[in-house]
């Protein structure tokens, strides 16, 4: 009985508060340099915020096939995707490399110990929202081919 | 229960009487299965055929205040694979009030914090590793100059529902220095981190009741060069091996990583090196190597290329940071090795470039390190790098292409020699080891309107182990928000045969994700439908929900 009130409470929590606020974390840039994430779209653009792992193979996937059009949505809606990598110790330094090797031309930040992610309440990876003014307007986790095209219909929609 | 309601209730409250200021957020996750025997694998489902791990997150933020609380619950088990003490137990696991301005971050009650790479301090969070090693205390974060930042520490580390016998305190400065001496295109970071353990030695003359820690480390980008070094001293300590002192000396325990890149557009290349000796580092001495990673203190994973295919996750290296003497089968100080990644993109007005060609390429190389070891008197002479037993050996290739917009491939190759001690449990370098070869041709098909399919075929050849595997993945997306998939990994180079299917299928949208499946797990990474998570091996159904508020 317990446990029914107490998801009872908290659906409708959910269905009351069902909140978009981007929220406030300090992580790194690839300098090694603290950035609050309160600064990454307090400009009123639109911005694609993207989690990723560099073992995260659907992740790649994502920014690889976004990264073929990436070029064209900047041109005609001025959106900037920012790729904050989740990889701990083990795996960041390949984070660089990659980025690179890939040739990306995303903003890359860097969330090692997943403060972004938990304040986000992201189990998984990849994690891929659309940003505006620090609010949450867009929000989809996983990635199946094709997800970027459906991305991009929400940005144009937002951006006119 | 009574205490989640109230305090559900009074975070509620106000939260409706504050919500034009302030805002709220949260998570709910649950993960559940239903075991059944299969005599297919050998597997016989426990009592609790039923378990399930909920996680549900709240959190507050007003102004500079944010406070929040995480409540779990394991009911009536939870799931295969993790900690036995977790059966049963539902309660608020932890709960955090914070401040933040400007100058300062402090945090009273639970806290998550890293110093460095996390070598020698990590408190972090991995639900799929059923790992929380939050330490309940009190952080003070001072922004000095925007240049210098020093983190202050002091609490003791959740173990399941409970604390920590140790308490952990610990200090962090990072300085930039590149950017107060002006140095332009040389960006140059330092760092210093100590950390110490206090335990009460309940009256064992011989054992230190503190061991401190001690670490610098240096991180340097110029141009399109980068790297940095850490290196680490712990005191002198006693060892343990499953809960009993192992020894009646005391050893201290060094760590050091060196990583050094290389990287231009279209290409990059980083090489990684680590030396481990005694450097094991757990709040609690006694939870020295336990099997469920409870009360570690630092963070030293294996420096692997992590992979997530099925065949790929089957031989999988673990890091050996740990020191044993007490027999000639079991003499070890700890590991040293390093690896090695490359990654390429062809140009696009090449032939290669025009379809897409992507290379990434890695080798690693473990091994324990090279010491003379004298049992009787306790005592072993290192070498710092020399050639010790080696553990792990992998290369491995993924070529990318990218055909035209509607057909891409993805080939991967790898050759993994093992350690039979480090892959499948006992005494390590002493086993022999298990060569493997594995292939994989991963196929995507794009439809319109977000249909796609994609296919995946896999081989494993090794003579050692379970002999050949082969596996397969079909899996199916309606749109980006529905999917489904059938996987199935063939053992049919051993004597039964076994056969690990698999077959489910996953909802997503916006803040929700719903996800099913039945089969038998192997255990390892899996990776379908957009999402990869570590899945213990069982036989049975289970479902995951997760939704964000």
């Amino acid at each position: 009985m317990r446990k029914i009130i107490f998801m009872t409470f908290f659906m409708a929590i959910t269905a009351m508060t069902a909140q978009s606020e981007f929220p406030s974390v300090d992580i790194k840039t690839l300098d090694g340099k603290s950035i609050n994430t309160k600064e990454l779209s307090s400009d009123g653009d639109i911005k694609i915020i993207s989690l990723w792992a560099t073992w995260c193979v659907p992740c790649l996937k994502e920014l690889d096939a976004i990264s073929e059009v990436y070029p064209d949505w900047q041109d005609e809606t001025g959106v900037e995707l920012i790729a904050i990598s989740v990889d701990d110790s083990r795996t960041i330094s390949r984070v660089r490399p990659m980025i690179n090797g890939k040739d990306w031309e995303y903003k890359i930040l860097l969330d090692t110990n997943n403060d972004l992610k938990r304040a986000l309440g992201a189990s998984t990876v990849p994690l891929t929202l659309i940003v505006k003014d620090n609010k949450i307007v867009h929000r989809h986790s996983g990635y199946s081919p094709g997800a970027e095209l459906e991305l991009y219909e929400k940005v144009l929609e937002l951006s006119n | 229960m009574k205490k989640v309601s109230t305090l559900l209730f009074l975070l509620g409250t106000f939260m409706v009487s504050a919500q034009e200021q302030g805002y709220f957020y949260g998570e709910l996750e649950t993960n559940a299965q239903y075991l059944q025997d299969d005599s297919g694998i050998g597997f016989e489902a426990p009592d609790d055929k039923l378990r399930a791990n909920s996680y549900l997150q709240l959190n507050y933020n007003y102004g500079k205040i944010t406070a929040g609380l995480q409540y779990e619950a394991y009911l009536p088990s939870a799931l295969l694979g993790y900690d036995p003490m977790l059966n049963g137990g539902n309660k608020i696991a932890t709960y955090y009030v914070n401040y933040r301005d400007e100058k300062f971050d402090i945090t009273a009650g639970y806290f998550y914090e890293q110093f460095g790479s996390g070598l020698i301090l990590r408190a972090w969070e991995d639900r799929q590793l059923g790992i929380n090693s939050a330490l309940r205390g009190i952080r003070t974060k001072a922004y000095i100059t925007k240049d210098l930042d020093v983190t202050v520490l002091y609490g003791e580390q959740r173990n399941g529902f409970d604390l920590s016998e140790g308490v952990v305190q610990g200090a962090d400065a990072n300085l930039n220095l590149g950017e107060v001496l002006g140095f332009g295109e040389l960006n140059l970071n330092l760092g210093a981190s100590f950390v110490s353990r206090y335990q009460t030695n309940n009256n064992l003359p011989d054992v230190p009741n503190t061991v401190n820690a001690y670490g610098g480390r240096m991180d340097f980008s110029y141009r399109n060069f980068y790297g940095g070094i850490e290196a680490i001293a712990k005191d002198n300590d006693v060892i343990v091996n499953e809960g009993n002192i192992a020894s009646p000396q005391l050893f201290d325990g060094t760590a050091m990583l060196v990583n050094l890149g290389w990287s231009q557009r279209g290409m990059g290349i980083n090489a990684t090196f680590r030396r481990l000796e005694n450097f094991s580092f757990y709040s609690d001495r006694y939870a020295e190597g336990n099997i469920y990673n409870q009360q570690m203190i630092n963070y030293i994973p294996a420096l692997t290329k992590q992979q997530d295919y099925l065949l790929t996750n089957i031989y999988v290296y673990s890091s050996q940071p740990r020191l044993f003497m007490s027999s000639e089968a079991e003499k070890r100080a700890g590991e040293v090795g390093s690896q090695v990644d490359f990654f390429y993109t062809f140009d696009r007005k090449t032939t290669l470039g025009k379809y897409g060609t992507r290379i990434a390429a890695n080798f690693s190389y473990w091994a324990g390190i090279d010491a003379d070891f004298d049992l009787e008197g306790q005592v072993y002479d290192p070498k710092f790098i020399g050639s010790g037993p080696r553990y792990y050996q992998d290369f491995n290739i993924e070529i990318k292409n990218r055909w035209s917009s509607l057909w891409q491939t993805a080939i991967t190759y790898q050759n993994v020699t093992i350690d039979k001690g480090a892959a499948l449990g006992g005494p390590l370098g002493t086993q022999g080891d298990i060569k493997a070869n594995i292939a994989v041709l991963d196929v995507t098909r794009r439809f319109t309107k977000g249909k796609a399919l994609r296919a995946e075929v896999q081989h494993l050849w090794t003579e050692q182990d379970r002999k050949n595997w082969a596996a397969g993945v079909l899996e199916y997306n309606f749109n980006s928000t529905f999917g489904i998939y059938l996987t199935d990994s063939y053992n049919y180079g051993s004597d039964d045969k076994p056969h690990y299917y698999s077959v489910g299928g996953s909802y997503s949208k916006g803040n929700t994700r719903f996800s099913m499946n039945y089969g038998r797990q192997r255990g390892g990474l899996l990776c379908v439908g957009g999402v990869c998570r570590y899945v213990p091996e069982n036989t049975g159904l289970s479902a995951s929900l997760m939704v964000n508020f």
